[in-house]
């Protein structure tokens, strides 16, 4: 029994890290402005005018790709930070906290599909609600 | 009526179990009534012959019916494209929420049975003479009497689920700071309710683990009666409250760390979405580990005669090592996810 015990435990623990190997480095693709992983609650997707995605793991990443070639893209997704939920960046509400996304960049600024939800974030860390930073100035 | 692959199967099930269901209480009701502890030698085989046609009918219509309890959540995620606004299996359960409900408590207590009644006959089968033979047609009565509930339900959910209305999305329900996963153990333990959660999931699995460790022991031949029956109560009253507390502790903590969505509690995109590719399996496994331990209980209270105690000791050591096994696999891979997620 203590075999079988073992071969199991080994098995689950196998299962496990496949899990947890997919969550990390399949499914979450990398960054293309700076290539660390990107976490699936603060994704940026752009769309490009020929259909290709290129995904961002904050929107300080997504802003610097954006300011340099923002004459090849047709649309940017964000991501909502209470569902997970993709929507278009013209929806979205945008919330400048003191609550910091990623590390290495110190973004700041997140992404909410709703504006109580927006509020809320801005009440609970400091924030004020800001302008859509993917908008094209004419 | 949504029709897909998933429904056709479940409906399937349903009209069989539904079928045979009827025919097994009948018969088994009809050998309850012609029970009698000695057979005349000439009737012995058509006797025998019936006996074995029922339980034959009632071994498959019960395994069958017990993986009608996982189908039916592949069912529901199926459904979620076809509801507007669902995002997730939340979603389609707000359409016929009474229905789905019932289903999603009767589906867990009708695996439990018939599970238990499987292993029950096991144990009767193993002894030539059938001496649990008259409890186990009780037993068995009981589990047919929720097959036909629970199959009467699938018919009726199947047949009656039209995605006409909208429905609202997870977070309405589990994000939402009054949400009843969060209200209930912020009465009980207080603001820090969280974290408690989190340790006590831990503690009263480690501590699960290491009592069906000591009952496994050699030592547990030499533990008195009285000794015996704390540990077995103690057991048995942590598995029970250990159920909602997963539960909790699921809802408020690891989901969401789990899911990499720190605010988002819902247990149906945990399940369903596939962002934690082997979440069905460590659910399914902290399943099979808890009802493992009351499986064992069951036995302990119907099983237990002189001539089958051999038997049932050792099945009963068996399904203990098989609830370790579960116990520990889930608390481990749980633990793999939060420390690298």
């Amino acid at each position: 029994m203590k075999n079988k015990l073992w071969v199991g435990l080994v098995i689950s623990i196998a299962v496990a890290l496949i899990g947890v190997t997919y969550q990390k480095f399949l499914k979450s693709p990398h960054c293309a402005f700076d290539g660390s992983a990107v976490p699936p609650i603060y994704e940026v997707d752009i769309v490009l005018k020929d259909h290709s995605v290129k995904r961002f793991c904050s929107i300080y990443c997504a802003v610097q790709w954006f300011k340099k070639n923002n004459q090849r893209i047709d649309h940017v997704l964000v991501t909502d930070e209470i569902r997970g939920t993709k929507l278009d960046s013209y929806i979205a509400y945008f919330v400048e906290s003191e609550l910091i996304t990623n590390e290495t960049n110190k973004n700041r600024i997140h992404v909410f599909q709703q504006r109580q939800d927006a509020l809320t974030h801005a009440e609970k860390f400091r924030g004020e609600i800001t302008d859509d930073p993917f908008t094209l100035d004419d | 009526m949504i029709i897909n692959i998933y429904t056709l199967i479940m409906l399937f099930v349903a009209f069989l179990s539904l079928v045979l269901g009827g025919f097994l209480f009948y018969a088994v009701i009809r050998m309850l009534l012609g029970f009698k502890p000695t057979i005349p030698l000439e009737t012995k085989s058509t006797y025998e012959q019936k006996g074995y046609l029922v339980f034959l009918t009632a071994c498959v219509i019960l395994s069958v019916r017990m993986l009608a309890w996982p189908w039916f959540y592949f069912m529901l995620q199926s459904f979620v494209p076809e509801v507007p606004g669902a995002m997730c299996m939340f979603g389609v359960t707000q359409i016929l929420p009474f229905t789905v409900t019932f289903l999603q408590i009767i589906k867990p207590i009708s695996f439990f049975i018939m599970g238990g009644w499987l292993l029950c006959y096991y144990v009767d089968k193993a002894v030539p003479t059938s001496p649990l033979l008259r409890r186990n047609l009780y037993f068995l009565l009981v589990a047919c009497a929720i097959l036909l509930i629970d199959s009467i339900t699938d018919i009726s959910y199947v047949l009656r689920m039209k995605p006409l209305m909208s429905v609202s999305c997870c977070a309405t329900f589990f994000d939402v700071p009054l949400r009843p996963s969060a209200m209930i153990p912020l009465a009980i333990f207080g603001k820090h309710f969280q974290e408690i959660l989190f340790v006590l999931y831990y503690l009263i699995n480690i501590f699960l683990i290491v009592l069906l460790f000591v009952i496994l022991s050699r030592k547990w031949l030499f533990f008195t009666a009285f000794t015996r029956k704390i540990i077995l109560s103690g057991l048995t009253v942590a598995g029970v409250f250990n159920v909602p507390l997963v539960i909790y502790a699921f809802i408020e903590n690891i989901v969401p760390r789990l899911m990499q969505l720190p605010y988002h509690h819902c247990i149906y995109c945990f399940m369903g979405k596939g962002v934690v590719p082997d979440a069905p399996i460590i659910l399914g496994l902290f399943v099979i580990g808890t009802f493992a331990i009351g499986w064992a209980g069951i036995l302990r209270m119907l099983c237990i005669q002189a001539e089958t105690q051999s038997i049932t000791e050792h099945l009963i050591k068996k399904i203990n090592g098989l609830s370790i096994f579960c116990l520990l696999a889930s608390l481990v891979m749980v633990t793999i996810h939060l420390l690298f997620t």
